[in-house]
């Protein structure tokens, strides 16, 4: 009888084992930005069920910047929640309601989002950052392992309401890393993501200003 | 089948094109595996649940089956792999073409911005190079059938 070594189906299961094996390591010692997650964050996972601690925020009034809110991870999953109509208190600041929770905005749209103020999160991948990106933008590379805690601390720094803008970029054409970053934030309870589609390589033939290096 | 096309030379060219073949295949993409989930992903073929532990194992098994093809280990097995991962690529290939569907091959590592006609003709190219592949791995298979006492 021929010991089990010699078959073809166990060699053939042995060297899947070997690969898997030495992927397991490998994904152990990987670089940050080279570093994929074993589960694929393009799922839309729920959101967490309102953890302690944290207000439930559905819908609710632009926070000022210095509002002491907590960010919003506790807002409730994916629903594109509607605004409540405008009330007779003086509430001047609240833009007209979008039709659709993720826009496509227009190259000036987007130099008008920026001379406003509103957060740009850039999700071309880490190195294509440091190349050089927006001025103030946030580097959320959508690809990669550690994009969870880089919108954490986008929202942790930002606060950013349910409601805000938020513009999220790519690198033009045919890239939808921005488009599945709006969904991932979308399942995550915002619902005012405009995705500058023409992207970055739009800003830089526009002119605009860029900025270079890597958070 | 004559017998000069399983001559044991032309099975040692054939696998140390193969093997060669996925070695280089493989290198770039253990670089930088969240550049092949973006390829894989764009086949729109794949799972979400399956598609990083895919794009994290892929590239290892197609260095480690290229190495086994290379150094003449366990080559049958290496083949059966070899053929099975030709046979996926091709499928997913002449599904994405048959869509028109221009999608970057993800083959070789990331691949520079094209037009969509040039990445269709890309496809096309990628398609029969892999097919032409399989031919090799039927080869090797047929050259290293168990044979019968």
């Amino acid at each position: 009888m021929r010991p089990p070594w010699h078959s073809t189906t166990f060699r053939v299961l042995t060297l899947g084992a070997i690969s898997l094996l030495v992927a397991v390591l490998a994904h152990r010692v990987a670089a940050p930005s080279r570093r994929l997650a074993w589960r694929s964050t393009l799922a839309p996972s729920p959101a967490p069920a309102n953890p302690p601690g944290l207000p439930e925020r559905r819908d609710q009034p632009l926070p000022s910047p210095s509002s002491p809110e907590a960010p919003p991870q506790g807002t409730k999953p994916a629903a594109p929640a509607p605004r409540a109509k405008p009330t007779p208190t003086p509430a001047p600041a609240q833009p007209a309601p979008t039709p659709a929770p993720i826009t496509e905005i227009s190259s000036q749209e987007a130099w008008q989002a920026f001379l406003a103020g509103r957060p740009f999160l850039d999700a071309r991948r880490s190195g294509e950052f440091t190349e050089g990106h927006l001025p103030g933008a946030w580097n959320t590379p959508v690809w990669e392992a550690d994009l969870d805690d880089r919108l954490l601390d986008f929202k942790a720094q930002r606060r950013p309401g349910a409601g805000d803008a938020i513009v999220i970029y790519c690198s033009g054409g045919d890239c939808r890393d921005s488009h599945l970053l709006a969904e991932k934030l979308l399942a995550q309870g915002y619902f005012h993501l405009l995705v500058y589609r023409a992207g970055y390589p739009d800003w830089v033939a526009q002119g605009h200003p860029v900025e270079k290096g890597g958070r | 089948m004559s017998r000069w096309l399983l001559h044991p030379r032309l099975t040692l060219l054939f696998r140390l094109i193969l093997g060669v073949t996925f070695v280089l295949a493989a290198l770039p993409k253990l670089a930088d595996p969240p550049s092949l989930a973006k390829a894989i992903w764009a086949y729109q073929l794949v799972p979400a649940l399956v598609l990083n532990p895919m794009a994290l194992v892929l590239p290892w098994l197609e260095l480690v089956c290229g190495l086994a093809l290379l150094a003449g280990i366990w080559v049958r097995a290496a083949a059966l792999w070899v053929g099975a991962l030709l046979l996926a690529f091709s499928l997913a290939l002449a599904v994405n073409l048959a869509q028109h569907r221009p999608i970057d091959c993800g083959c070789f590592g990331a691949a520079g911005p094209r037009t969509e006609v040039e990445r269709l003709t890309d496809m096309r190219r990628d398609l029969l190079r892999d097919l032409g592949l399989l031919l090799l791995v039927a080869q090797v298979l047929a050259a290293t059938a168990p044979r019968k006492p």
